[in-house]
């Protein structure tokens, strides 16, 4: 095995991700390998380094801000869950306004409609008037 | 593993103790893991609390596929991915310079005991140049060094919030401390 494949196991070694054959290849390796072994102590060098950094604490009142955030989240998860309800209501209220305002135009044209006919018949005086003359000169034309 | 199943069953029946419960037991991991990936302590607190209000929302629908530490390290990740999406269209330079003084407080630090380290000013330029080191290498890389040197997790734990193979975790890690030790090169000037 070369160098190059012996630093990847290195690194699982560094880990404990090794099985024990490999691991058993790679110490022999060491004890004849300079540059590898030199590698390991780089690699226990940086892994080190993490351990010394430690860790950081979050900022004050993690918990206390988290559950105000949640508090405003919830608030918002209730009215977005109503939005679909209230979205469809008013489609509905639109739909029903629609059918009543064309229903009762339709009324109006047709009362609209109704009312002229009856009106030219009976208003419309002229016309009623040629009617009575139109009537004499069919009925007693003839006669004449 | 069992208590915090657990902790997530009360949750889900409506209490809100065991919820607190659980960001207690992981604010810790979660705050750290993204301020190791982002790199801005701010941000990371922003974006703990973002990951914290998601477990909040989707606990129900968490099945018992993996641990509760492998879910919330996954969403933890893809929020910091994303939030390094976002980034792209900033310039962000990978060039780390240290300067002379930075490379003798590491090696100082380096070579002593443990025990030295106690002290919180030594501890605090230890991790800003660790997180000078770490904000310069690509996003895959400071993922995968955060699960593993900060977290300690396995490498089938990061091959499943990786969604990778194991293969690739080995090969993944090897080269993202090779490219951590040439930031860090002049700790080694034998090389």
């Amino acid at each position: 095995m070369s160098c190059k494949k012996f630093r990847i196991l290195l690194s699982a070694y560094l880990d404990r991700e090794i099985t024990k054959d490999k691991e058993k290849e790679l110490l022999n390796h060491l004890n004849t390998c300079v540059d590898c072994a030199r590698e390991l102590e780089y690699l226990k060098q940086i892994k080190r380094m993490f351990i010394l950094k430690g860790k950081k604490e979050p900022q004050e009142f993690f918990e206390t801000r988290l559950l105000e955030l949640i508090k405003n989240k919830r608030k918002q998860l209730i009215w977005q869950s109503y939005f679909p309800v209230i979205k469809r209501t008013i489609v509905v209220i639109l739909i029903f306004f629609l059918i009543i305002a064309g229903w009762v135009n339709y009324k109006k044209l047709l009362y609209h409609r109704t009312t002229e006919t009856i009106s030219d018949l009976l208003v419309d005086e002229e016309i009623d008037e040629n009617f009575q003359e139109e009537l004499l000169v069919t009925y007693y034309s003839p006669l004449k | 593993m069992e208590e915090d199943f657990e902790l997530l069953a009360k949750f889900k029946k409506g209490d809100h103790r065991a919820f607190e419960s659980l960001v207690r037991k992981y604010k810790m991991a979660v705050f750290n893991t993204i301020y190791s990936i982002i790199g801005d302590a701010q941000e990371a607190d922003d974006i703990a609390q973002e990951v914290f209000l998601k477990v909040y929302t989707k606990a129900g629908s968490f099945k018992r596929k993996s641990s509760f530490p492998t879910w919330l390290y996954r969403i933890t990740v893809n929020r910091c991915l994303d939030e390094l999406r976002k980034r792209k269209n900033k310039i962000i330079s990978l060039e780390t310079e240290f300067d002379q003084d930075e490379k003798l407080k590491l090696k100082d630090v380096l070579a002593s005991k443990e025990g030295d380290i106690t002290e919180e000013l030594k501890r605090k330029e230890l991790e800003d140049i660790v997180q000078k080191a770490m904000n310069s290498l690509p996003e895959r890389d400071r993922i995968i060094l955060t699960l593993k040197e900060m977290e300690g997790l396995s490498y089938k734990e990061i091959s499943q919030i990786m969604k990778i193979s194991l293969a690739k975790v080995k090969v993944w890690l090897f080269r993202a401390r090779q490219k951590l030790k040439g930031k860090l090169s002049f700790l080694y000037p034998q090389e």
